[in-house]
């Protein structure tokens, strides 16, 4: 069968390639999207003592860190079987509402903006972040920005922009200081103030993407998330809920002792990532999406005043579910909002600043899972530990995983729209990368690794010879 | 008030990649005590940062001081041999045609600098200093040579604070050096 193959995607985190094939009539008939390198932490951990996970999961990413040593945290705090206490979760919110607005920023600023201010056709040498800041200064410094704001609540917090400790079993390891806090609330009005006005620019720029709203990965679907009983944003505590294309419940309150039963994973031939999917549908019918999108879908309110009034308006777009992932981008700006004005309300409560930060204790269970929401979905630790708390078995199951089905599903539907016959033009590359880009895969569960990295496409009839081939 | 900054960057658990890291912790008391000591009325004031790699949003830290000195080390050269060099900015124009063209969170000191000017319009003098290791496989610690560079660029990085802040002094030129 006739192949393209698009090696490497640029600008997302990590190593991946894209493989679309014809039939004999130059038809695409299928896409894959395939993670190419393989790290391994679920095998490495095994035998590490269950305290050292937290430290040792951070290092999966340079990106998520924090996302991962939330998740591990929390399943080490099951382990233990203890409540943290109460500004110890105050504090463990803060943080993951602070990786969440740096990882998006990074998401919108630096690796997608220039499709959208450059133009998805723009010639890739100038469709860059460099071509950004020489055209769009002022969106440049305000990514920047952005960025630099939530990586510095991070650092305040947990010591260092990468690989935070602090966040430990059982708690936070020191409390907040006023001054730190007093610190983090003095840039507050300026990044709400930046994250508004990148929300009206996009919400102008929207009309101009008409062809990309309409092409990329838009598809009815589940959507996975976690919830809460108030039906907003459930960024840290919850439990998991799946609905419908029609918002429709599907399944409801999963937690982390049966979240197997609603989770299955699959492991693939041609790819180092899992394909999640729910399980009551199996694997061919039990697609899902996770993240920003899944997240706006789900909830009815975001929970604070100004994202209120954004999610109102992207509700609006749709008259049940938001179905196309181009608005993965919108998502993430709103998400941003949300982010920098729950951490303010957190900041303000009386108790932020309690000495009372960690609760100790030994195992007292052999298994225990922590969930939480990472920038781009459900992130799932699951551990199982022997008598002498020795990691036995190691389970992660990761945003981008979640998101695999889909992603070959949209990978396919914009081939389908963009790949014409057995020639290959350089539009239909831009797209099939850009689609897999508005996911915002983050492959360093996989790899870790950024920089100009060669487009390599060709295009190979069912005998073997490279019938065409595009280079960058 | 002279603003200098010193930036250490590489991975601590690579062998002698952590010798930049490392420079910025061992100078943080000595260049605290050249900012009280130097009895000048341009006594510097001293900002330190330690990171994994450059990332484009050091550009608005760039931005504000008057000096700024990064510390890396470097996997090729004479192993323990320290380079000092001068480096001007790399323009966005350049820039694009490199590496840093698809940067995210990954850039050059020269295009860091590059990025600086096109987003601040201004920035600082800079210089880099490198010292070659010998190991950078997976662990902790530095190798002989690495120690050896290590020792090196932290008895040269205060006199180049100290040339800056006195520029009429004979300069620690540009260039070489090994440690005995």
């Amino acid at each position: 069968m006739p192949t393209i193959t698009i090696d490497p995607v640029t600008r997302i985190e990590g190593h991946a390639k894209i493989t679309v094939q014809l039939d004999e009539q130059g038809e695409v008939q299928g896409a894959r999207f395939h993670v190419t390198q393989v790290r391994g932490f679920e095998k490495l951990c095994e035998g590490r003592p269950f305290t050292e996970m937290p430290a040792l999961m951070a290092r999966i990413c340079g990106i998520c860190p924090t996302s991962h040593l939330l998740a591990s945290s929390k399943a080490c705090d099951d382990i233990m079987a203890v409540r943290i206490p109460e500004t110890a979760g105050q504090l463990r919110r803060i943080m993951n509402l602070a990786q969440i607005i740096q990882s998006h920023a990074l998401s919108f600023f630096y690796l997608s903006s220039p499709d959208f201010l450059l133009g998805m056709d723009a010639d890739p040498e100038e469709r860059n972040i460099m071509g950004v800041v020489r055209k769009y200064p002022a969106m440049a410094r305000d990514g920047i920005r952005l960025r630099q704001f939530g990586q510095r609540v991070l650092e305040t917090l947990g010591g260092k922009r990468v690989h935070p400790g602090w966040i430990v079993p059982g708690g936070v390891s020191q409390p907040l200081q006023a001054e730190q806090r007093d610190r983090i609330l003095a840039e507050i009005p300026e990044a709400i103030k930046i994250t508004r006005a990148a929300l009206q620019w996009f919400k102008g720029q929207i009309e101009n993407f008409r062809a990309e709203v309409r092409s990329f990965a838009n598809f009815p679907s589940l959507f996975l998330a976690m919830a809460n009983d108030t039906n907003e944003i459930a960024a840290y505590n919850g439990w998991l809920r799946f609905i419908d294309a029609n918002l429709n419940i599907v399944a409801d309150h999963i937690t982390g002792t049966d979240y197997q039963n609603y989770i299955g994973e699959s492991c693939n031939d041609d790819s180092y990532l899992k394909s999640t999917y729910f399980k009551p549908l199996g694997l061919a019918d039990g697609m899902y999406r996770v993240g920003p999108l899944a997240r706006l879908n789900m909830c009815q309110s975001a929970g604070t005043p100004q994202a209120d009034e954004e999610l109102a308006e992207f509700h609006e777009l749709e008259r049940h579910s938001v179905l196309s992932s181009f608005y993965y981008h919108y998502a993430r700006l709103i998400e941003i909002l949300f982010s920098i004005e729950r951490m303010q309300d957190l900041l303000h409560e009386p108790g932020i600043l309690g000495k009372n930060v960690r609760a100790h204790a030994s195992p007292n269970k052999f298994e225990g899972v922590g969930i939480l929401e990472a920038p781009r979905g459900t992130l799932i630790h699951h551990y199982r530990i022997d008598e002498n708390g020795l990691i036995e078995t190691a389970n992660m199951v990761i945003a981008t995983g979640h998101n695999n089905l889909a992603i070959n599903h949209g990978v396919l539907q914009v081939a389908r729209q963009f790949v014409k016959g057995k020639c290959l033009e350089q539009g239909m590359l831009n797209r099939v990368e850009a689609v897999v880009r508005a996911f915002d895969p983050c492959l360093s569960c996989s790899t870790h690794a950024a920089g100009e990295m060669p487009l390599d496409i060709q295009l190979i009839a069912a005998d073997g010879e490279i019938v065409d081939r595009l280079r960058r | 008030m002279a603003r200098v900054l010193l930036i250490g960057y590489g991975n601590t658990l690579r062998g002698d990649d952590a010798l930049g890291p490392m420079a910025v912790e061992r100078l943080r008391p000595l260049l605290a005590d050249l900012a009280s000591a130097t009895g000048s009325a341009v006594s510097p004031e001293v900002e330190l940062e330690h990171c994994y790699q450059l990332a484009p949003e050091l550009a608005a830290q760039l931005a504000a001081v008057d000096l700024v000195i990064f510390v890396d080390a470097a996997a090729e050269g004479k192993p323990g041999l320290v380079r000092v060099e001068r480096l001007s900015p790399q323009s966005s124009d350049a820039a694009s045609s490199t590496h840093a063209a698809s940067l995210t969170h990954h850039v050059q000191p020269a295009a860091l600098l590059g990025l600086t000017i096109a987003l601040y319009g201004r920035a600082p003098e800079a210089i880099l200093v490198t010292g070659a290791g010998a190991n950078f496989e997976s662990g902790e610690g530095l190798s002989e040579y690495g120690s050896a560079a290590l020792n090196e660029v932290c008895r040269l990085v205060p006199s180049l604070v100290r040339d800056f802040l006195h520029p009429f002094r004979p300069a620690a030129a540009a260039g070489c050096s090994i440690p005995n």
